[in-house]
């Protein structure tokens, strides 16, 4: 557990040393929110659309995106942050002392993942707060524990991805053009940004994302659509029973490939 | 070779694929053992597998083949307690977070390596004390100088008290004062005063010579020999070495006509060529080297001198320390 806590420290410590960066972390959720402001307006001419609300089944098209936009603020910034971290760790050239340490280096990367996790959430506060004041979402405190369940759910498997991102990193190094594949897959199949019901082809792929469940339940309970609660949640927790495991394996497996190839620590 | 070594090494091999075909043997069927309390040093130049060995040992790297045992604990079945009773530094500056602060370089590595919560403020107190970097405790790594920075290394290093230490070039690129104090460091407080077994590789003689009680030469993945630095020097047929240190460009090759010199070496050093003819009869070729190096360069000095562990090196492997 200290590992962890110092894991975040350390990163957090970092991240103090470079102001900008901390500034960008500030003033990034408003930078979020206003082109989507702008993009349903233009679109719709309002922030609500019957035909919208046909198939998303709410009529509030800001709203809707705002939430997409939250929760894939957890899953690029687990996929990106965790994939990059044992990079950010070459550059540092700590990474063969880190590795070398007495300890499993899932509790680093999970120590990454808190750290990402932590950042992430004060950005969604500050989006949601967004929603709730500007955009009048209701958010009772009947809806914090589901919402916190759901985002928790999220998290949990996120890592489980975040761990094959930090392996497929150690692997072919330069794993951006991936992970940014991988994110626009997302985008494209599962409900960010639009209902996928738009279509029957990203409808019938978004079934096996992980997201669109999350996405499902956090809409549900935000926008007072109806959603089936257990169904949603059961889903989840299998996905992160699945994911958080295979992750672990895929990193282990891809660290021993590494060691044996005797490319851990290249650029 | 014993088998109660504190690091052991049986027919360690390790092969790097370059390409679909070519390969390269980094380690190629090493052994040794080294005992607890020694300070065993692997010499090589450049390139000769050393820090390849250093990664395998240290749990870095898979070997491909052999067995190594760290403490009594096998690198393959315990890499955990391996790694608990090791501590690696490396030469170059980059083992450090030069955002953060001595105190929490020293502390995150303290977690890292499993130091009691209780004792970790000591621990760091302790050891920038016994580093000379107490002034320094919150002073950012990127505003200490290279030598602070290894000084801290070494810290880092030490945080968990660990009993064996395997050390990598320690003094690379480091200023003749820094270079002496890990130096002095390395033999006087870790390996005769704390008793730490330690495994050094160098590609500096004179580092080798003045710290190690026991140096395996290693070139092209193998070791050529392995015995304390006097048994290899005396192990030299021929005691006298003709040294000759000129100013000029020379090639090995304008020797080649020399028959009765063992070996001939030629390295540069601070703009200075050095020559030197490994023979028992300097006398008797003197006048022809001398011939041979006025050609091509400008003569500074001429000296006959007893061979070093370079010259030893040479002898066996026909390569230099400083090749690579």
């Amino acid at each position: 557990m200290w590992v962890i806590i110092e894991e975040v420290r350390k990163s957090f410590r970092i991240l103090l040393a470079y102001p900008v960066e901390v500034v960008f972390w500030i003033f990034s959720p408003l930078l979020w929110v206003i082109p989507l402001v702008f993009q349903g307006k233009a679109l719709i001419g309002a922030f609500s659309s019957t035909p919208f609300g046909s198939l998303a089944g709410t009529d509030e098209f800001i709203p809707y995106v705002l939430i997409g936009a939250i929760v894939s603020t957890y899953m690029f910034s687990a996929v990106w942050s965790m994939g990059n971290s044992f990079r950010d760790e070459t550059y540092y050239g700590t990474l063969e002392h880190i590795l070398s340490a007495p300890v499993q280096p899932g509790y680093i990367l999970i120590g990454k993942g808190l750290y990402n996790s932590i950042l992430s959430t004060s950005f969604v506060i500050v989006q949601l707060l967004i929603c709730v004041f500007i955009f009048g979402l209701n958010i009772t405190l009947a809806k914090i524990f589901p919402i916190f369940l759901f985002l928790f759910l999220l998290i949990v498997g996120l890592y489980g991805i975040g761990f094959m991102a930090a392996a497929l990193t150690l692997l072919i190094k330069e794993a951006h053009g991936m992970l940014h594949m991988f994110e626009y897959v997302l985008f494209l199949f599962s409900p960010i940004r639009y209902p996928v019901e738009v279509n029957p082809i990203t409808k019938a792929i978004s079934v096996f994302i992980p997201l669109t469940y999350a996405l499902i339940a956090l809409r549900g309970l935000l926008l007072n659509i109806e959603f089936n609660f257990w169904k949603n949640s059961i889903i989840l927790l299998a996905i992160d029973c699945t994911l958080l495991p295979l992750g672990l394996f895929v990193f282990r497996r891809i660290e021993k490939r590494t060691k044996t190839r005797g490319t851990l620590a290249d650029y | 070779m014993s088998e109660n070594g504190h690091i052991v090494v049986k027919g360690i091999h390790k092969i790097f694929k370059k390409g679909r075909t070519d390969e390269v043997r980094a380690v190629d069927g090493v052994d040794f053992s080294i005992m607890k309390g020694e300070l065993f040093g692997l010499l090589g130049p450049n390139g000769a597998g050393k820090t390849t060995l250093i990664k395998c040992i240290s749990t870095l790297l898979i070997p491909d083949d052999g067995s190594v045992t760290v403490g009594g604990y096998d690198i393959y079945k315990e890499s955990l307690e391996v790694r608990r009773h090791i501590g690696v530094l490396t030469g170059g500056e980059r083992s450090l977070y030069w955002k953060l602060t001595p105190v929490e370089n020293l502390r995150y590595f303290a977690a890292l390596y499993g130091v009691p919560r209780k004792s970790v403020r000591k621990r760091i107190e302790f050891l920038l004390e016994l580093m000379g970097l107490t002034d320094k405790a919150t002073v950012r790594v990127e505003k200490l100088s290279s030598g602070m920075k290894q000084k801290l290394s070494l810290a880092r290093v030490l945080v968990h008290d660990p009993p064996i230490l395997l050390v990598d070039e320690p003094t690379l690129g480091l200023d003749p004062y820094f270079a002496r104090f890990i130096r002095d460091f390395i033999k006087n407080e870790l390996n005769r005063r704390l008793g730490k077994t330690i495994l050094l590789t160098t590609h500096y003689m004179d580092e080798a010579d003045e710290l190690c009680e026991r140096i395996a030469f290693m070139n092209r993945g193998k070791i050529e020999a392995m015995d304390t630095p006097v048994r290899l020097k005396q192990s030299m047929p021929q005691k006298q070495v003709l040294e000759i240190k000129c100013q000029g460009s020379l090639d090995k090759g304008i020797f080649d006509g020399i028959r009765e010199a063992a070996s001939i070496n030629v390295s540069h050093d601070d703009g200075l060529v050095y020559v030197r003819v490994n023979t028992d009869n300097p006398e008797v070729i003197l006048s022809n080297i001398i011939e041979l190096v006025r050609e091509k360069a400008k003569i500074v000095s001429v000296r006959v001198t007893v061979p070093t562990l370079e010259d030893v090196f040479v002898h066996l492997t026909g390569a230099s320390l400083k090749d690579g």
